[in-house]
Formats: structure tokens, sequence, C-alpha cells
């Protein structure tokens, strides 16, 4: 049975998408590195070996969740919301500092950011929770109710800070309740209370790290060998690259260093600079693949459940890149999100396979019954 | 079996129907129509960057990694006409930052580490840097300590690649070896200032250059200076090198091998500090009247030039322009006097020319005193020229020995009952122009002034008012508005001495490189010629001996030797002594000026310098035989 779900309703383009993503972010990362491993590949401490062997994990656990039935995770969805919050919760009391916030939990060897774990889940909860109310989600206790789900975890990875990720939290959750059922009207109000409550804010909630963040984005100039130094050079990286780009491993902002964290936050700069905008427009045209792939099988499925967990996780994808890429070109204020399948980094890259895996399973078991 | 509906594909799938509550397809096209909308805004952002303004982000990230860096060449070195070196090259190592290099985070670690490795407050170092940052460029190393000690220098060469941004600089420094009896000649080298870098940024001198300020350090500049090297290399984020894109070979700087003889410059300095008290104004110098080289220059006050190559004696410096004295100044040739009786030997020989007196022409003179009657009121007196007593018959010889002031009043302005018609105004001006005043001398130094003949027109122009007879007559004496420099009489005096030359005073003899090759040789320049008859001239030198021998210029006269001089004292203490030796082969002239002195002391510092030069040394002689 499995078998032939497999063969028939298996989306082998949305999986090529992601394996191309992957591979084309381990040669941005090996370009990126080569400063630092100016020999290539030695031994297995170089970051393109551990982003490989990463990927290979991933790409094992998508298979394994695709023939797992996605609605397994729908009966334990509770549980694992818990989890989730549980894990945010931790990162702020036990996690490891870098760069001015508590992101990650060390787990004996392994580093996990515990907000990779948190949006899957978030997304599940709010995917069971509406599938269970298809008729009844106008009302709103319903509203408030996914609202103080996705509400949660934002605040959470908020105090860490992470204006970025609490920013994915609240779109998935925009974009799941409308589609869930939720009246939009609420959503309405609740966006122009938002809006309007911005300045306010931005004057109490934010930290001064954040603000100082978002000050450098409005003028790099003001500190360009502090804080505002990665987004100048970012900008600069990406705009010498041209139409063309330098070559691979030939950019110089790259090479020589002038980009920091060239293969997490600031990769997209190595890309536009080593191989321009028909590069850059190669990777995009990869991610619309695949996020196009995710809301198709979201459209295809018959269960409102799988239909919600699809869509939450393209809308994850999407504002994920946007973000990441929307800092890099520097129409968005800086804030440290992962560039799903290139950047270095193992939860990232193992929990994006895994959520294509559940998009896989979604779609093997869109209709209730096989004809 | 219903196998032929299968296939291997699934059938393309149908979406669902679009009249469920939730989930719709509607709300599927508008997710699809938000994905393609956010990449598009990311596109146009790319485009914006990469297309429209891409050629700029291309410079500035040429900018960032290509630097060019200077290669060090030793500045050329200077000799005495003996080839004894009046400076040394010394290395000197300066602790610097590269501002741009240092990442904020680091800072505090930096200057911690930094600080205790050159014993300075970390605190001293993070203001430098701050202050700093809004002033240079971040690519433009920050000196944060000149001069360390050999010990600092290995430490921190040491620790250089661990310190992101620090640089360790080798820098030559002058070490003056004659210091200050050779200031004013030789002077000194300082940091580039900011107005001179804006100038001379075209020939490639940078921020933390240093250059020569005044003396042949500052004219010789571009030949000391030699050629730096560029190297332009590709540098990493911190600053480092990583690959070498260019290079010029630098070239050192030419030496240079000046006229002065330090022997005898050492004397003069000696022997004119020792006639002064400290901190007056006092200059003499010594020319060759052959070739115009002149062979010892000294201004007094002076001041030590190795003061400029430590920063705390850059600040002590700084007092030296504002000090009683001027020390910095250079009184031989920057500031203007009036030449007194040094002008009545050509005042002498400009009337032998014009035929105003033959040498043997003898006035009478029953009176000490002169009186100028104004023109339009002969009853009333304007001016009044004494002579030091009734020297009654006097001619050209006796009136120059004895400082009569009246015989030279007449020369210059015509006696009052007419019996003789003076110079008047415009040949005074005319001839004292010939003879090299009122223009600069061309001697290779900086700071020279032109100084001041004046005439009826000049009067009328800058002061408003008609030239007057009284002026006339003063102007003959030297005073009034006459303003010259004591290097200007130097070379008037020697004009007189050899025939008639006007030469241009010069200090550098031979440009070497630094192997020794002579690339360039100074010859004699004749400026102009007096146009005086060499008899006329004759006549002069032989009133001047008198001078010497029995006249006023006694305190002048060496034993063995025919010195000819004129001295002269004015108002408030001016005392100057001009004259050339031996006087019946001329081989040198000489100036003596001093702000508060006497005659008597004048003449002994050029006693004591001619008696040295010729009788003491063999200086005379190697140089009447070209040996020196």
């Amino acid at each position: 049975m499995i078998r032939e779900r497999l063969a028939r309703h298996l989306d082998p383009l949305l999986a090529a998408g992601a394996v191309a993503l992957a591979g084309y972010g381990g040669l941005l990362i090996y370009s990126a590195s080569l400063s630092s491993y100016p020999q290539g590949i030695t031994g297995p401490e170089h970051p393109l070996v551990k982003q490989a062997l990463l990927a290979v994990l991933g790409i094992v656990l998508m298979v394994l969740l695709m023939l797992t039935d996605y609605r397994l995770f729908g009966r334990v969805a509770p549980a694992l919301y818990g989890v989730g919050l549980l894990l945010l919760v931790a990162v702020l009391l036990v996690g490891d500092e870098s760069l001015g916030s508590r992101r990650w939990l060390s787990l004996g060897p392994l580093q996990v950011q515990a907000s990779e774990l948190a949006k899957p889940f978030t997304i599940i909860a709010l995917a069971r929770y509406m599938a269970d109310r298809p008729l009844d989600m106008a009302r709103r206790r319903h509203f408030l109710a996914t609202l103080a789900m996705g509400l949660v975890p934002a605040v959470l990875v908020m105090l860490e800070p992470d204006m970025g990720t609490a920013i994915i939290f609240g779109s998935i959750w925009l974009v799941m309740a409308l589609l869930g059922g939720v009246r939009p009207s609420y959503v309405a109000l609740l966006v122009a209370v938002l809006v309007l409550s911005i300045p306010l804010v931005s004057a109490a909630a934010l930290s001064d790290y954040q603000r100082q963040r978002l000050a450098l984005f409005f003028n790099p100039n003001l500190d360009p060998l502090g804080g505002g130094f990665n987004v100048l050079q970012a900008e600069i990286g990406i705009g010498s690259g041209g139409l063309f780009g330098k070559g691979l491993f030939q950019g110089s902002q790259t090479q020589l260093d002038f980009l920091q964290t060239a293969t997490t936050d600031y990769i997209f700069s190595v890309l536009g600079e080593e191989l321009g905008l028909m590069g850059a427009l190669l990777l995009l045209a990869l991610y619309v693949v695949v996020i196009f792939r995710c809301l198709r099988a979201a459209s295809l499925s018959y269960d409102l459940f799988g239909r919600l967990l699809a869509t939450g996780i393209a809308v994850m994808l999407l504002v994920q890149v946007f973000i990441n890429v929307g800092v890099n070109v520097r129409l968005l204020p800086v804030t440290g999100i992962p560039l799903p399948f290139i950047s270095q980094g193992g939860s990232s890259l193992v929990m994006t396979f895994m959520a294509l895996g559940l998009v896989q399973s979604v779609l093997l078991r869109r209709r209730p019954f096989e004809p | 079996m219903a196998t032929t509906t299968r296939r291997w594909r699934s059938p393309r799938p149908r979406r669902r129907d679009e009249k469920s509550p939730v989930a719709g397809r509607g709300g599927f096209l508008l997710l699809r129509a938000l994905v393609l909308l956010l990449m598009a805004v990311l596109v146009g952002q790319l485009v914006r960057l990469q297309v429209v303004e891409g050629e700029r982000f291309q410079q500035m990230a040429a900018i960032n990694a290509l630097r060019e860096l200077q290669l060090p060449v030793s500045r050329g070195l200077i000799y005495d006409r003996g080839g004894r070196p009046l400076v040394y090259n010394r290395i000197s190592y300066d602790a610097a930052v590269i501002p741009a290099d240092v990442r904020p985070e680091q800072e505090g670690r930096l200057f911690q580490e930094l600080g205790q490795l050159l014993g300075v407050p970390p605190e001293e170092l993070a203001a430098a840097f701050r202050e700093a940052r809004g002033r240079q460029s971040p690519y433009d190393p920050l000196v944060v300590k000149e001069g360390l000690s050999r010990e600092q220098a290995l430490a921190l060469k040491e620790r250089e690649p661990l310190l992101p941004g620090v640089r360790l600089l080798l820098r030559t420094v002058r070490d003056y070896v004659s210091g200050p009896a050779l200031a004013h000649v030789v002077g000194y080298t300082a940091p580039i200032a900011a107005e001179e870098l804006a100038a001379l940024q075209g020939l490639g001198y940078h921020l933390h250059d240093w250059l020569g300020k005044t003396g042949v350090e500052a004219t010789y500049e571009a030949i000391l200076r030699g050629n730096p090297g560029r190297l332009l290399v590709e540098v990493d984020a911190a600053g480092r090198p990583r690959r070498t894109i260019a290079q010029r070979p630098g070239q050192d700087g030419s030496s240079l091998l000046l006229t002065i003889d330090l022997d005898l410059q050492r004397r003069l300095y000696e022997a004119l500090s020792a006639q002064v008290a400290p901190g007056q104004v006092a200059a003499a110098a010594l020319m060759d009247v052959r070739t115009g080289e002149v062979l010892a220059l000294v201004s007094l006050p002076s001041f030590d030039p190795n003061l400029f190559a430590r920063p705390e004696g850059r600040a002590q410096a700084a007092a030296l322009l504002s000090a009683p004295g001027k020390p910095l100044l250079n009184h031989a040739l920057g500031e203007l006097y009036p030449p007194l009786d040094t002008f009545k030997p050509l005042v002498a020989a400009a009337a032998l020319q014009e035929g105003v007196i033959r040498p043997d022409t003898v006035l009478r003179n029953l009176s000490r005193y002169l009186m100028v009657s104004n023109p339009l009121d002969p009853r009333a007196v304007s001016d009044i020229i004494f002579d030091p007593q009734v020297l009654g018959e006097l001619d050209l010889g006796r009136a120059l020995a004895q400082g009569a002031n009246i015989f030279f009043a007449q020369i210059a302005g015509g006696s009052p009952e007419g019996g003789l018609r003076g110079l008047g105004e415009e040949r005074l001006a005319r001839y004292a122009r010939a003879f090299g005043l009122g223009r600069a001398t061309g001697i290779d130094l900086s700071g020279e002034a032109a100084g001041l003949v004046p005439d009826a027109r000049w009067k009328e122009e800058a002061l408003g008012d008609p030239w007057r007879p009284s002026d006339t007559y003063r102007f003959g004496l030297g005073q009034s508005y006459l303003a010259v420099t004591p290097i200007q009489v130097l070379v008037a005096t020697a004009a007189l001495a050899n025939g008639g030359s006007v030469l241009r005073p010069h200090l550098v003899r031979e440009v070497r490189t630094p192997e020794g090759r002579v690339l360039a040789e100074t010859r004699e320049e004749v400026r102009s010629r007096l146009g005086i008859a060499p008899e006329h001239l004759a006549a002069v030198r032989s009133a001047l001996v008198r001078a010497v021998d029995e006249g006023v210029a006694r305190a002048a006269a060496v034993r063995g030797l025919r010195v000819a001089a004129i001295t002269a004292a004015g108002e408030g203490g001016h005392v100057w002594l001009a004259g050339f030796a031996p006087a019946d082969q001329p081989l040198v002239a000489l100036v003596v000026y001093m702000a508060q002195g006497s005659v008597e002391r004048a003449g002994t510092v050029a006693a004591q310098l001619l008696d040295y030069m010729f009788n003491q040394s063999g200086i005379a002689q190697a140089l009447r035989e070209g040996r020196r």
C-alpha cells in the first residue's frame, strides 16, 4: 500500500528542489569557509563536511517522516506543542548565549536551536486545533485560542531576543488562521491594533540590542566599523557582484573576511557577490519551486489537518527566505534568521528537511482512501 | 482488474472543491500570489543593488580590499664641504593602530594588551583612538606611541599577528650631530602638517610622513626624501596583507654636500655666542667671494634641531616660536635691519662711478653737524646730521675709515652751498639695487626677506608722503627706509671685493647618490654685474683697509692678514661689521650683525674667525687651492 502511494503521489520535484538547495548551500559554505580553511576539505571539522553529514541525516529523516502517517503527529499535537514551549523556556534559562542573544540548547555534544523545533510543533498544533473545528472557527473564542497558541512561542523567542523568529511565528499564525476559517475581520482588527501600537512597543518592549539594530538599519553609517559593519559589508558584497558575480571563490568581500558570519546569516551575500544576480535568481527560483510544491500538496489534500500543516510549512519557508534575504539586501532590519537549506547550521537544515518530509507525507495520504 | 486505469504517475490531480468553507482554493491562489510578490520585492532590490548601483559597490569593495603601503626608504644624508656628516639616520619604532581593522568588540582587550606592552594607560589609547576616528581616514595608521625601545618593538612585532590592526612602523629619525651650531642651515624634520599634506598629496605624501621644515632639509626635501616604494596589496578584513598586486621599489634619498665648513661654522657659532647675551639676536655669515659658497652661517638665538624628533620635544618647540629672540627664525636672512654705515662703501663706489667725487676729492668740514633745511621754508631746519667729531678735511678713504656722516650725506644729497651735486635718490636706489639690495639673494634657504630700497615713487605710494631732501641724506647713511638682511650686506660686500659680481649665495655644493656618485654640482652664479669700474672698486677697498688699520674697524684687525671692513653702530645698540680678507686678493667676505652689541664685540668675532681661518688652520690655504 505504502509502496504504491510512494510511487504514485510522491512529489519528486519537491524532493529534488530541497536537495538542490542543500547542494547549492554546500557550495556557498565551502566558498565562505575558504578563508578559514584555505586548504579546502582536509578533515571532518570542515563546515562543509558537517553540513553534508547533517544533510544526509535530514534526508533520511525526511524519508522516514514521508513514510510515517502525518496524522500521527496530529494526535500528539498538544504534547509536541508543550515540548516546543518547554524548549523555548529552557533556552531562556539555560541556553548558550552568542552575539547578544540566547538561542541554543546544549544537548551533550549537540547544540540545538530551540525555535527550529518549536516552529514545526506550533504549526502542527495550530493545524490540529483548526482542523478539529472546521465549521466553528469563525467564533471569537477560537480566534483567541489560536492567537494565544501563536503568541506564546512568539513572545518566548522575542525574549531571547530573536525578533525575526517571532515574526515568523506571527506570520505562520496569520496565514494559517485565515486559511483555517478565522473571521477575517478579527484578524484585520488585530493587525490594525498592532500597527498602531508599533511606536509604543518599540519604546517599551524592544531591548536596547534590538533598538540599536533597528537604528543601524536605518543608518548603518552611524557606526561603520561597529554594529553597522555587517549591514554595509553585506550590501557592498551583493552590490559588487553585479549581474554575473565575481566568480565562485573569487569574491573579495567573502574571501578577505569582510563579511562576518558568512556561512550563516550572511551567506546570501556570498552568493550575491560571487554569482551575481543570476545566481541569486536561481536560488529564489528554487525556493519558489519548493514553496509552490508545498502549497500544491496542501491544496491537493482532502484532509484539513494536512492542508493546514503543509500550508504552515510553506509559509514558514517563505517568511524565512524573505527575512533572511531581505536583511542581506538591506530591505529589513538586521535579525539573524538562517536561510533554509543554505545557511550552515544543523537545526535549521535537519528540521527543514523533516518539514518537507511531513509535506510529502500529506501528499502521499491526500485522499481518505485510495481508489 | 481495473489495471488499465492505473498509471505510473497518479492522474493529474484535481483540486479540491471550492465550496468548502475553509482552506479554499481562493486562499491558495492568494498565497501563491503572495509568494511571487515577496520574491519580486527581493528581486527588485537585488536589481537595484547589483545592476543599477553595481558599479558604486564594486568600487567600495575594491577600496575595502586594496591598500597601498609605503616601503620606507632612507633619507639622504647631509655632509659638510669636507665630507663630514652633519646628520645621521636612526631607526625609530612607532606603534600604530589602523582603526579600520579594529572591531569595536575587540577594542577593550586590544587597548589593555597594547597599553601593557607600551606602558601607556589603556584609557589614553582609547581616547586617542576615538579622537582620531573622526579626524582621519580609518585606513590610515594612528601612531599611538613614538620611539619604542628595542625590547618594546620586538615584543610588539611578536604580538602583531594576534593584535588585529596593530602595526609596528619603522621610521628614520634624524640625529643632528652639530646641534644648535648648524640649526638654521641644516634645519630639521617633523611630522607633516595637515595643510602641507593637502598641498603635497599629489607627490605621494601620507599622513604619517615626516618632512624637512626648515633649512636645507626643507629646501632640498625632494632630493633628500628619495622615492618611497609602493606596494599595492590585497588585505583581509583585519588589514593583514594577503597578496601583493603590484610593487614599485623605492629609491633612497640623495645626499647633500654643503658648502659649509664644519670647523669654521663651529668657530663662528662659538665666537658669536661668546659676544652676545643669551637670547639676544645676532647673525653672522662667511662667504667665498669667488663662488658665493657660504662657508659658515649662524643665527642666534639658536635651538636644538633634535628636539623635534620626539613628541615631548615638539610640544616644547611650539614655545620656541614665541621665545625671546625668535630662535626658529633665521636672523641672517629672515629679518630686516637698516644697514647703517655698511651702506657707505656702496655709496662711495656709486659716487666714484657717477663722477660725483673723485678718489682725491676733499671735502672740508669745520662743523660737527649739518643742518638740512626745509626746501619750502629755508629758515626751518628739518634734519641735523652729526659727525662723531669735527673731522676737518676728508677724502674718501678717511671719510670711510673715520665713520664720517656729513661727507656721505653730502655725496648722497649734495652740499647745501651747492658746491657738490649729490647722487640723488634715484641713483642711490639704482646702485643699491645693483648691489643686490631690495630683492632676495636667492640663497637656498626658505624664509628669506627681500628688503626695501626706497625711492620717491615708493614713498609716495606706500606712505603718501613726498620724498624730502633729508630722506636723500639719510639714504646715503644707510638709514631711514632702507632695510636689508645680513646676507644681502654679505653679498654686496662680496661684490665690492670680487670686482663687481653679485653672486647668488648657496649652501649646497654637490648632490650625491646614496652610493656616492655626484649627481649635480652647484656652480657659482653671477646674478648681475655692478657696472662700476675696477679702479673705483679698488679705491673703496683700500678705504676699507684703512678703516681696519686706523679707523672704526680696528677691532677686526688680524695679525699677518690685511683685512678690509666697515663697522656701524646705530641707535639702540644695532651693530654691524661687513668686510673681506685678504684685502689685496679677496677670498672671503664676512658679515656680523648684533641687535645689542658694540663695534668692538662685532670686530672680535670677525677677527677671531679670520685669525682661525687664515692663521691657525689651513682652511684659507686649502680653500684658495681648491682643495677644500
